[in-house]
């Protein structure tokens, strides 16, 4: 019959036939090809003019077509037509050339029958790609041509497989492959990453999962397949390598700007399993994932997501049909388009929310590195030191630069610069001159006394990693000199900022060997840390 | 389903607490940007993302201060207390 084309073709047409008014939800659309478009009307309306190459096919898939729950290959193809053409209204027309390029290849018979029949006796089971990764093979000995065939194949095993014009298949199957898979097929990425999350058993769901699946799997065999790539990123994982060949098969496919190439290549795949996965997934996709679908059906303009969709039709299709029988089929009648859209929504949630998470560690993992010393795998931890840490770097530029502007002093304006000095030191610290007076010459000493003197004017700073007991320094009035008082003034409060946030530093590095010491022990161990410190002089600055 | 993460998120719901806690301060530390309406919801991502650049923007600072100071200590008097500052700046 005339429609026979119409199954692998993309349902240009989905605007327009949705599906007959007096069709049920599930009723097997078909894509037919009208003029040079697929359009897109149920098994009842065959008035489509079949293409010439297609007569083969037609003579044997006009029947099947009807068929739904018949023949697994049958319906899933069915299926994706139909929900391609549901969801790509107008987005999935298959540029004339395209289709042309394709479907004048001539199309045997026998080999349809062959690959068909294996397609077809692919068994529901998902796993069954034994059957049909022969005929697939055999049948496409070009990428193109045996896309067709291979389609053509299909569509005449399923055919021919059946006969019943149009079995009762179980609405709801149909009505979750056809959504799912139009629904994949319109944008993969977003359903695929969405549905190879949620492999539910719906039929939509396997579908869905499918077309991603095969998605992913294409990007990586077929570099044009990139949109399948993105399209299903995630769905590779839940595929099976079967569907990566499918899917690469299906992004050559697509090159020929067949959606139905596609679900054919991916048939042809010769990946079995693949099929079977994209079918599953295709028809675990319940209505939800349909209507979903359509939207972004309609958003994916692109020749590319047009074949995609028939690819993911396709596979859903054959998928689907597998996956329907595996499943039990009552399931899938009971299961209303209610819950596949809950299940599909709760699928699409959670995929997006496993992205955020993933967005989120990606840059915990980032700051970790950033940390110097920083072995902490808790999150929480983590942070701890990078507040730490972000406060100590924060301490220390301000001193650097306080002492950048300091030292271009010449030494007659240190005492201009003291008061200066005073004036900043008072607004950070306001008890600390008296002490700081000692300062220069600790800081002649050695960076220890320096340390300690720090440690001694406590944590006037408010970092709060530095558990410095603000006790009163007892040897620095020892070492008050009033030789120099005048120019340390503005140095000791320097060095004093500085030296906490060396403190902190040292303090890290000491508490990485001893760790009993922690900061409470902040007197003795910031001598420590300086001595650390100082033992360890690194080119940079505070270095860790 | 539910239940589990029900579980989960009772679970987690210390910690979660905890390091909402931890990114609100790291946010507070972190140089704001006053646009037209700071009250911009940042997520955990946007604050770590932003920890990250402002850790790497203070390394460089902190390298180009190094730099600095070490010009400086070369053209003042080794024994001054001011070199000496600047020595203890550079460790």
């Amino acid at each position: 019959m005339e429609d026979d084309y119409a199954i692998f073709l993309s349902p240009s047409s989905l605007t327009r036939v949705e599906k007959p008014p007096s069709r049920p939800e599930d009723e097997i659309m078909e894509l037919l090809w009208q003029n040079g478009q697929v359009v897109m009307q149920s098994q009842n309306q065959r008035s489509m003019k079949k293409l010439p190459s297609f007569k083969l096919l037609d003579a044997d898939h006009s029947a099947p077509r009807e068929i739904r729950s018949s023949s697994p290959s049958h319906k899933h193809r069915r299926h994706h037509h139909q929900e391609q053409q549901q969801l790509v209204t107008g987005h999935l027309f298959m540029q004339e050339d395209e289709m042309a390029s394709w479907l004048h290849y001539p199309i045997s018979d026998a080999n349809f029958d062959h690959d068909f029949c294996t397609d077809l006796l692919y068994p529901p089971s998902s796993s069954p790609t034994a059957a049909v990764a022969p005929c697939v093979s055999s049948t496409v000995a070009t990428s193109t041509p045996p896309i067709l065939k291979r389609v053509s194949q299909v569509s005449v095993s399923a055919s021919a497989k059946e006969s019943v014009p149009r079995p009762p298949v179980p609405p709801a199957r149909r009505n979750e492959l056809e959504p799912a898979r139009i629904h994949n097929f319109s944008h993969f990425s977003r359903h695929i990453t969405a549905r190879t999350e949620q492999s539910e058993l719906s039929n939509s769901k396997s579908v869905m999962g499918e077309s991603t699946v095969v998605d992913s799997s294409n990007t990586p065999a077929a570099a044009p397949e990139s949109r399948a790539a993105q399209a299903m990123p995630s769905n590779t994982e839940a595929a099976s390598g079967g569907n990566n060949n499918n899917n690469n098969a299906n992004a050559n496919m697509s090159a020929a700007g067949v959606p139905y190439l596609q679900s054919a290549d991916v048939r042809l795949g010769a990946n079995k399993d693949s099929l079977a996965t994209c079918e599953v997934t295709v028809t675990s996709s319940p209505g939800g994932s349909s209507a979903s679908a359509e939207p972004t059906a309609q958003k994916a303009a692109s020749a590319e997501d047009r074949k995609r969709k028939g690819r993911e039709l396709d596979e859903a299709e054959c998928h689907s049909e597998n996956a329907e029988f595996e499943s039990a089929d009552t399931k899938k009648q009971t299961r209303g388009s209610t819950s596949a859209k809950r299940s599909r929504a709760a699928e699409v949630h959670n995929l997006s929310e496993r992205r955020r998470r993933d967005r989120i560690n990606e840059k915990m993992r980032a700051l970790q590195e950033l940390i110097p010393r920083c072995n902490k795998s808790d999150k929480a931890s983590m942070l701890d030191d990078a507040i730490d840490y972000l406060k100590s770097l924060q301490m220390q530029v301000q001193m650097m630069s306080m002492g950048c502007g300091m030292v271009p002093m010449f030494p007659g304006v240190q005492q201009y610069i003291s008061p200066m000095g005073i004036g900043m030191s008072m607004g950070m610290d306001m008890g600390i001159i008296r002490p700081m007076m000692s300062f220069p010459n600790v800081v002649a000493g050695s960076a220890l006394p320096t340390s300690a003197a720090a440690a001694h004017l406590g944590p006037r700073i408010p970092m709060p990693a530095f558990h410095m007991p603000p006790s009163v320094p007892a040897p620095d009035p020892s070492r008050f000199q009033p030789s120099n008082q005048s120019d340390p003034i503005p140095n000791p409060l320097v060095m004093q900022n500085l030296n906490q946030a060396q403190q902190y530093i040292g303090l890290h590095q000491t508490m990485q060997i001893p760790h009993p010491q922690g900061q409470a022990m902040a007197q003795p161990s910031s001598r420590r840390g300086a001595e650390k410190v100082e033992n360890h002089p690194t080119g940079r600055s505070i270095s860790f | 389903m539910s239940s589990r993460r029900w579980r989960e998120s009772s679970r987690t719901n210390m910690s979660e607490e905890q390091i909402t806690q931890l990114l609100s301060t790291l946010r507070q530390l972190l140089p704001e940007i006053p646009h037209s309406h700071s009250h911009k919801a940042s997520s955990a991502a946007k604050v770590l993302k932003q920890t990250c650049n402002y850790i790497k923007t203070l390394h460089r600072e902190v390298d180009d201060l190094s730099d600095r100071l070490s010009q400086l200590l070369a053209t003042i008097d080794a024994d001054s207390a001011e070199a000496a500052i600047i020595r203890s700046l550079l460790i």
